[in-house]
């Protein structure tokens, strides 16, 4: 560290206040200050619990203390971070450090949390530090004269830029920057970021800017992750998922009593409700100090519970991944995660929530939900051994972002189309933004699309005489602000108890299924359905024993590429396990039997296997690399095989494989299988296979709110523009025909390349499956591999009371085989 | 212009169903349509949300050609005539009335007709409030639930969903008719459906660009 900054009076002061609490910085919060100090941008990398806050805030802090001169009255640090639910405890932690010190400054939160009254007192004068998310920033801009609120802003921080920089999101915290950079001189921009497999490149797309100088400071401390796999009393060699479960519950208990308080963390909304019945039943006692926590339950009352984990008032609460972030939980002590965690990343974030202080150990305990995920406990427990991490890839051209940033600009300031354009182009995302589709863009806010004659009375932003484009309507900046931002909720209901009081939400697919008097699960209550008004669920609560458990969509977590590595390099271990291998040793019957009657698959390997059943014959295929691979690769095999024989299949999925099943003999043999998975004309055969526009189609929900061609209805104020109402397929089907040229519509097709078809990982899977030798086996029973796939699809087609005694005389059938 | 019929007899009446969105009553000479919501185009552009001017061409010309087809001296309109305000598409609808004279049009007054009664007295179209009686049938809006007089209604949009591989989904717009009443499908091409739970005792005439599907 350089002795100038050291001896600074600015820097002393903070030493001081540090020791007054006992307390030192760490080196990466000395080498932010310095950095900082010396002018730099740059990016945070450290993990939580080691005051990664502090080493952006206090840089400021200090420099502000060293050269108040510089600074002018307003706005000073623009804190971004991507959760509400931070705003409010960051507030309160750099309040304190602020009077503390002795600053008179004032530290402000703005969201759509914000009373009005305060909103109108920031915009007469902003706080020295205001907390916002990216999409209250946007709205920022969409007011009159708001360049003034950042003239004076010497530092711009993003936090959590992890989270933010695979999505849309991201784009909009792009946009932003770029906007700040061009309206304050000399601000400097700082990410701070949990570690993620593209450091490099995050930083480079969050400060792509050459005038400013860049900075990586990368924290030496390391969170310790202790992580225990809990084993089931014995192995069923037949796994089935969820059927584990409730068997796992007992375990589950004594780990709760022995710990202050427990996260215990599930996948979906639907498993959390599940996990809640399933704990309650199991220590009746747990009534009261039992929580459930997620995006689904109303916000007054996921407050409450959070107020309640803070003062340890909770034993512990059943959470999805609505709690992977947000405030430090101090009295958490000990995490438990329920089935796979998909990713590495997810995983030890999860992992983290526990043991906060820094140097404390973060416990967390796997369960396994059928006998697979074992496999899958030892591979994240060898992942977690090398902090290999998912690499977040940021999204490039996404036109609906774009659009709704220049009109946002339009109802704010308005603006100069080359001066736009130039700001676009400074951005990662916008870099290779071509002339055209510029003007495509302006035309499709100026005049709707191509031909001006189409769009008769379009008018939502127009140019004036001095070449600026404004949107002069003040019903359309209305309409404007209130869609902004990039996510993009499904249809929710809103549901109410007929005396009053919200519990939650619930998607108005699942409620469309319901009939009045119908019970269903929600907040861990059991809940009758009265009837439905103005988008709003009302019920009482239910006396049945059994209800329904809400499917949220868009619930299931693909499993990552890193975590299908990790996996198939287990399974290819597990014949012959380490002496530390606890869970591999464990799992010794389901894989000698697995061995014996087909095989198990060597990292090189492939294996396809072919079983034949009364119930007609199933092609297996384990390429382990997550559900919607699964879903591409299976649509397009049972493609190639159609052409050498027209069949009709069946398809079914998990994330280590998949299933076709037929009435008739699969031509499927040593000699052709090389040709079934070639990787030549690969998706050419994959877009023959699929219904691209359907895709597309669905994926363009998202677009058209995002770019204002649908109004979002808003659960609880439905009652607004509902003449205005549309839906984006009614839409789709409208542009598809009428101006198929629409970016908007191309965006669509890419992304359904991108992010359903997972092009890229697609094309690497194919490449590793063509260097593997292909291994085909012969059966006339279920294997340990093939069986939970069986099962899913079962799933699909029976209620769950016949799924049980289906599942268990195929158990039967199958033992009877063997012992013949 | 392609299309496809399928016909049904009704309370002794003879009634075709065409794909391009309408029925047409023999006896009566009538094309009955419902929900055309002309000026919903416009009224999307006027907030900002661009909608070809092509919708309301292209419904307006399966209009003609229905009326050219049929011979049509009655048109009846069981409500939803227009969507909002009046705006340019409306401009559209006057040229198309005007070239028509002869033309009968009556209307059904349904939840979006709000306009002022001088705005359909200019495009000379008969409106009832609630409902208008041609026996054997009472045409209104809104689909009823009670009643023994047998209706023709719209209103809801309907139609059916087919469901067919890897989660896939086809959803048709269709007629929908029981021993009480038919339900049209929206005559508009830039509306929604509703999908319904299917029931015994109705049946769904769904229908494609070259065919009629009966569910």
């Amino acid at each position: 560290m350089s002795k100038v900054f050291q001896q600074s009076q600015g820097y002393k002061i903070i030493e001081d206040w540090m020791a007054s609490k006992a307390n030192s910085p760490f080196k990466f919060q000395e080498q932010t200050w310095t950095k900082y100090h010396n002018g730099f941008s740059g990016m945070v990398v450290a993990p939580t619990g080691f005051g990664k806050t502090f080493s952006v805030f206090l840089a400021v802090v200090i420099d502000y203390l060293n050269y108040p001169e510089k600074y002018k009255k307003g706005l000073k640090l623009l804190w971004v971070s991507p959760l509400r639910s931070l705003a409010k405890d960051l507030a309160k932690a750099m309040t304190i450090a602020v009077e503390e010190i002795g600053l008179d400054w004032e530290v402000a939160v703005r969201n759509g949390d914000t009373p009005t009254n305060i909103r109108r007192k920031q915009e007469r004068l902003m706080p020295d530090v205001l907390i916002v998310t990216p999409e209250t920033l946007h709205l920022l801009f969409s007011q009159k004269k708001n360049t003034r609120w950042f003239k004076t802003t010497k530092c711009v921080a993003v936090d959590e830029w992890h989270e933010l920089i695979g999505n849309k999101r991201g784009i909009l915290v792009e946009l932003a920057m770029a906007r700040l950079v061009k309206i304050s001189e000399d601000i400097k921009i700082w990410g701070i970021t949990a570690t993620i497999g593209n450091l490099k490149e995050a930083g480079e797309v969050l400060i792509p800017y050459p005038e400013l100088k860049t900075v990586m400071i990368t924290a030496k401390e390391k969170k310790k992750i202790k992580v225990v796999t809990v084993l089931p009393d014995e192995v069923e060699v037949l796994p089935w998922a969820g059927h584990l479960g409730k068997s796992m519950a007992s375990k589950i208990i004594p780990i709760i009593h022995e710990n202050n308080t427990t996260l215990i963390f599930t996948n979906t909304r639907g498993q959390s409700e599940l996990w809640y019945q399933i704990i309650l039943e199991a220590d009746p006692d747990l009534a009261g100090l039992l929580a459930i926590h997620h995006g689904s339950i109303d916000k007054k009352l996921r407050n409450w519970i959070e107020d309640n984990i803070s003062e340890g008032n909770l034993k512990a609460v059943v959470c999805t991944s609505s709690l992977d972030l947000g405030v430090d939980f101090k009295p958490v002590d000990c995490v438990i995660q329920i089935g796979s965690a998909k990713g590495i990343a997810r995983f030890m974030q999860r992992a983290g929530r526990s043991g906060h202080s820094p140097y404390e150990v973060s416990k967390i305990y796997l369960i396994p939900t059928h006998s697979l995920e074992i496999i899958e406990a030892a591979a994240l427990r060898e992942a977690v051994g090398e902090r290999r991490v998912e690499a977040r890839e940021p999204m490039v051209l996404t036109f609906d972002v774009m659009v709704q940033f220049m009109v946002t600009l339009a109802v704010g300031e308005g603006f100069k189309a080359n001066e736009v354009y130039d700001l676009l182009l400074s951005t990662h995302a916008f870099s290779m933004l071509t002339d055209d589709e510029f003007a495509w863009a302006i035309q499709f806010i100026t005049q709707g699309g191509n031909t001006l004659k189409s769009y008769e009375e379009f008018h939502k932003v127009e140019q004036d005489d001095n070449g600026i484009y404004r949107a002069k309507s003040r019903r359309i900046s209305m309409l404007h602000r209130m869609n902004m931002g990039a996510i993009v909720s499904e249809a929710m209901l809103r549901v109410k108890f007929m005396s009053g009081g919200y519990i939650g939400m619930i998607e108005e697919y699942f409620v469309t299924k319901l009939k009045p008097n119908d019970s269903f699960v929600l907040a861990g209550r059991v809940l009758e359905l009265v009837h439905i008004k103005d988008m709003t669920a009302f019920v009482r609560i239910s006396k049945a024993k059994k209800a329904i458990t809400p499917s949220w969509l868009g619930g299931r977590l693909p499993l990552t590429s890193y975590m299908s590595h990790f996996l198939r390099k287990k399974l290819s271990d597990s014949l012959n396990p380490g002496i530390r291998e606890r869970e591999l040793k464990f799992l010794h019957p389901l894989i000698a039997r697995q061995s014996e009657f087909s095989h198990i698959p060597k990292e090189d390997e492939f294996l396809v296997e072919m079983i034949n059943t009364k119930e007609g014959f199933h092609l297996f295929m384990y390429p382990f690399e997550g559900r919607l691979v699964h879903e591409v690769i299976s649509a397009l095999i049972a493609y190639r095989i159609s052409k050498i024989k027209p069949l009709t299949f069946t398809i079914a999925m998990n994330d280590y494989g998949f299933e076709l099943l037929s009435d008739q003999e699969i031509p499927i043999n040593a000699t052709n299988i090389g040709e079934i998975l070639s990787d030549e004309n690969l998706m050419d055969d994959v877009i023959a296979s699929i219904n691209a526009a359907e895709m597309a189609s669905r994926k363009f929900r998202d677009i058209a709110v995002i770019s204002g061609l649908v109004v979002q209805s808003m659960p609880g104020r439905n009652q607004n523009n509902k003449s205005l109402q549309s839906s984006s397929g009614l839409i789709f089907r409208v542009l598809d025909e009428n101006e198929p040229n629409n970016l908007l519509l191309r965006q669509a097709y890419t992304e359904v390349f991108n992010q359903q078809l997972e092009e890229v990982r697609l094309k690497e899977a194919f490449k590793r499956i063509n260097k593997s030798k292909l291994i085909i086996k012969e059966s006339n029973t279920f294997t340990p591999l093939s069986f939970p796939i069986k099962v899913d699809s079962l799933r699909q087609s029976l209620s769950s009371e016949k799924l049980d005694k289906r599942i268990e005389r195929i158990q039967k059938e199958v033992y009877k085989k063997n012992k013949k | 212009m392609i299309y496809a019929e399928k016909q049904i007899l009704i309370q002794e009446e003879l009634l075709i169903l065409n794909n391009l969105r309408a029925l047409f009553w023999q006896r009566e000479n009538a094309l009955i349509v419902s929900d055309l919501h002309i000026g919903k185009s416009a009224h999307f552009r006027k907030h900002g949300i661009p909608i070809s001017v092509n919708v309301q061409h292209n419904d307006l010309d399966r209009l003609s050609f229905l009326i050219a087809h049929y011979k049509v001296k009655k048109l009846i309109v069981v409500g939803d005539l227009f969507h909002a305000e009046v705006n340019s598409d409306m401009d559209v609808f006057k040229i198309w009335r005007d070239q028509r004279p002869n033309l009968e049009i009556i209307l059904i007054k349904g939840n979006h007709d709000k306009l002022k009664d001088i705005v359909y007295d200019s495009f000379d179209i008969q409106c009832c409030k609630k409902e208008l009686c041609l026996s054997p049938f009472k045409f209104i809006h809104e689909p009823k639930v009670k009643g023994n007089e047998f209706t023709i209604c719209g209103h809801i949009h309907p139609g059916v969903s087919i469901k067919s591989k890897g989660r896939q989904r086809i959803k048709l717009p269709c007629f929908q008719v029981s021993h009480t009443q038919i339900i049209l499908p929206a005559f508009s091409e830039f509306t929604g459906l509703a999908i319904s739970k299917k029931q015994k005792s109705t049946s769904y005439y769904a229908f494609t660009q070259s065919s009629f599907f009966k569910f």
